[in-house]
């Protein structure tokens, strides 16, 4: 547990308009503008948290949905530690699509294992009353797609928002965990860097 | 000043600031009235000299002919003048540097100056010698540690190379300034990446003078950190007190309106041209007053902060345009701008021929100064052939002559007033020909500058913003994570190799954006590059002296350079290689008149289109 990671890539997915950047700024700076433009390829911003004693940077890159984007967004896959995926509750398609948005990252990302990976799905805009995907449906797809958890979330009015990242945070550092103890023992570390609990931060 | 790249010695000789009004008496030492001197370990005898000649000569010409004078031809020397008030500056070059580059380069220094301190006169009684020579140095170090000659030359604004980014990215950088523009505090901005400009939504000169700020602060991180840690610092956002000359400001503010091309500006299109021509009256031209969309808090608490700049409005701002007496009470055209002498093409040319030819008498036999001839020398021993679009001749046409006086004709010419040039530059809404009035101050405001890494906003805003930290925060929390992701992007991008030049050379300026392309490589070494450069900024000259010349052709006996200007460019081209079939009359087989044609056939993938 001391070898813990101090910067921590949490990246968001999904399709155009499910309120990504929303989530995003609703989380780090607490606004909600719903005027925002399109993200073109990606941004990110990041938020210090405080985890088990132990200082995080936390580092939310928010990527464009459009297919117009993808050839900007996909090589910033790469490194993350856990990836949000997002649909919109009043928008079935978008939720249709987080298949293939798993797909896009798994192979984008290079991720080795990608049943051990972390993934955290989150419905947005809950606020709108017209809701075309029920919470059933969307709690059967995670558990289908490897139990991944599932969040409500509503960047307009805050709702669920900072709940979502913890557990994503979670995630990430258990997976990090995880794979410190798990040594493939095909590969032959030449270097390993002499790490210890004073040497966090350097 | 160590810090001072050593420039080319072609580039500037000498620069001096010399104040007049430190020496009135006949035992006033010249020196006294050295406000900076370049190179600055001349000894001090050779500074009284060259100040104090040239001031006189200055001076005395001016007061002959009673225009301004802008270049003095001294030895070698070719000397770009500004005068005003009793301030003198002179900037020397060797005499291969075109006329009109070296004039640029003088304004442009004093309005880099201008930029960041206000008025001359106010800053050397707020300041001492010492600690504005600092900044004159500065100044001179960044104008003259351009990438190559032909910047210095043709004086434009770095960008990024726009073949290798996704245009994208270009659109998200200008999202950015729109989205920070929201606060009404903003009045414009630009995005710099390693010193280049990714988007601005500033006049071209303008940003300039921000860069200047924005390439020193990179330069001291670099040197400080030795390299940026991937991380931004503990202070990633900046202010810097500047000061816009009240055209610019009006740009600034009038540039949204003219864009969205509202009901505001309805009436302006429908008017026909004779009275846009007309516009050279006070009344015509739309008072700063009539903008909108600035909060009336703040423009009071503006006007109040000024009270000291307006007070000594004699001396708070340097005219660019030094032909001011004669703007008033001659007909002289001055007034008309470029922008309407270009758009009206046949028509501007009417107005323009009806004009006494004040300056031409002037120009000529004027006290001539003891100069030797070698600066033409070059001209002379090239032909130059004008292009079958251009009718001019050399014997005809009085009428243009009247803007001018033929290079190398004599030792003291008064050019143009710099400020056609200048303003040709900037889109017409800004309608800047009233830069001239000498009551205009400068207007404070502030550049806010967010550094992400090599990625810089720079704003700017009214004083009042730094003050104003709910504006602060609406601006830094619309802009960072975009700032962040558009670092993200444009590091990513592998710089370009430099590929093969290619059998041939090309220069393309665009002279609304001044933004220069070109192959040349700019290090030094290159004995044809260096040719090339030397054409360009011959054929430059004649381009900018005969407004009608449109396309021309210089050669040598072994090779020839074309050169083709429309209102909005000028693009030089040289094909390297092949055998000059080259009679010495024209002949229809001589290679050089291929030269259009390969021109435009080798530029279009680059993004230059001639056709």
């Amino acid at each position: 547990m001391t070898a813990r990671k101090s910067l921590l890539k949490v990246i968001l997915l999904g399709d155009g308009g499910v309120g990504k950047s929303s989530i995003m700024n609703r989380y780090v700076t607490n606004k909600f503008d719903a005027h925002l433009f399109h993200t073109i390829g990606v941004e990110f911003l990041n938020k210090t948290l405080e985890v088990d004693g132990n200082q995080v940077t936390l580092q939310i890159w928010d990527t464009a949905g459009q297919e117009r984007f993808r050839s900007l967004r996909t090589p910033f896959y790469r490194g993350s530690d856990c990836c949000l995926l997002t649909f919109s509750v009043d928008d079935n398609q978008s939720f249709l699509n987080l298949s293939n948005w798993k797909k896009e990252f798994i192979y984008y990302a290079d991720v080795k294992e990608p049943e051990n990976f972390p993934f955290v799905v989150l419905g947005n805009k809950v606020d709108v009353t017209e809701r075309q995907v029920s919470t059933e449906e969307a709690q059967m797809w995670c558990q289908e797609n490897g139990d991944y958890p599932y969040f409500e979330t509503s960047a307009k009015d805050a709702t669920n928002v900072a709940v979502a990242f913890e557990e994503a945070v979670h995630r990430a550092l258990a997976a990090d965990d995880k794979a410190d103890h798990l040594i493939p023992t095909d590969t032959v570390k030449l270097h390993r860097k002499p790490r210890s609990a004073t040497s966090c931060c350097s | 000043m160590a810090e001072l790249k050593s420039p080319d010695t072609r580039r500037c000789r000498y620069f001096f600031l010399y104040d007049g009004s430190k020496v009135r008496g006949e035992g006033d030492p010249t020196r006294d009235g050295i406000c900076y001197f370049y190179p600055e370990e001349t000894p001090m005898d050779k500074q009284d000299l060259l100040c104090g000649q040239l001031a006189g000569v200055g001076r005395c010409v001016s007061e002959l002919s009673s225009s301004a004078v802008r270049i003095l031809r001294l030895r070698r020397c070719k000397f770009a003048i500004r005068m005003k008030d009793d301030f003198f500056w002179a900037l020397g070059c060797s005499m291969e540097v075109p006329t009109v580059s070296v004039c640029e380069l003088l304004d442009h220094l004093i309005d880099l100056f201008c930029f960041y301190n206000g008025s001359v006169r106010q800053s050397y009684q707020l300041n001492s010698k010492e600690t504005l020579a600092a900044e004159w140095a500065r100044y001179l170090s960044h104008v003259l540690s351009g990438p190559s000659e032909l910047h210095y030359i043709l004086q434009s604004v770095r960008t990024l190379d726009l073949t290798n980014v996704d245009p994208l990215l270009l659109l998200k950088a200008a999202l950015i300034l729109q989205a920070c523009q929201r606060c009404p505090l903003v009045l414009a901005g630009c995005v710099l990446f390693r010193g280049r400009v990714v988007s601005t939504q500033m006049p071209p000169q303008l940003t300039i003078k921000v860069m200047v700020h924005e390439s020193e602060t990179y330069a001291k991180t670099q040197r400080s950190s030795g390299r940026s840690t991937p991380t931004s610092d503990g202070g990633p956002v900046s202010a810097t007190a500047v000061f816009l000359t009240p055209s610019e400001l009006q740009y600034l503010q009038s540039a949204p309106v003219d864009k969205i091309s509202s009901s505001h500006s309805a009436p302006e299109k429908d008017a026909p041209p004779k009275k846009t021509r007309l516009s050279r009256t006070l009344s015509d031209i739309p008072s700063s007053e009539s903008t909108p969309s600035r909060p009336a808090s703040c423009q009071s608490l503006q006007r109040a902060s000024f009270s000291p700049h307006t007070s000594s409005s004699e001396d708070s701002v340097f005219s660019p345009a030094p032909s001011q007496g004669s703007s008033a009470d001659s007909p002289n055209p001055s007034p008309l701008s470029p922008i309407r002498r270009f758009s009206y093409g046949g028509n501007a040319h009417e107005a323009e021929g009806g004009t006494p030819d004040s300056l031409h008498s002037g120009g000529g036999g004027v006290s001539q100064m003891p100069s030797e001839r070698d600066g033409s020398a070059f001209e002379e021993s090239l032909h130059l052939s004008r292009g079958a679009a251009s009718e001019m001749t050399d014997c005809g046409n009085a009428a243009f002559r009247d803007e001018k006086t033929p290079a190398g004709e004599g030792g003291v010419c008064c050019l143009k007033p710099r400020g056609h040039k200048a303003e040709m530059r900037q889109p017409p809404s800004g309608s800047c020909s009233f830069d001239s009035l000498e009551e205009s101050p400068l207007v404070s405001m502030a550049l806010y500058v967010h550094r992400v890494n090599s990625l810089v906003l720079a704003l700017l805003v009214e004083p009042c913003f730094m003050g104003d930290s709910a504006s602060m925060e609406e601006v830094n929390h619309s802009s960072l994570a975009s700032l962040n992701g558009l670092e993200a992007h444009l590091r990513a991008i592998s710089p370009a190799a430099p590929g093969a030049a290619g059998p041939y050379l090309f220069a393309h300026y665009d002279s609304v954006q001044s933004t220069l392309t070109t192959n040349v490589s700019g290090r030094p070494g290159g004995a044809s590059e260096y040719l090339f450069v030397r054409a360009t900024s011959l054929l430059h000259s004649h381009f900018f002296d005969t407004e009608t010349l449109q396309e021309a052709i210089i050669r040598s006996a072994g090779t020839a350079v074309y050169g083709t200007r429309s209102v909005a460019q000028e693009t030089y081209f040289q094909q390297h290689g092949g055998s000059m079939r080259n009679s010495g009359i024209p002949n229809q087989q001589d290679s050089a008149f291929s030269l259009p044609s390969k021109a435009r056939h080798r530029l279009l993938k680059h993004g230059v289109n001639l056709l």
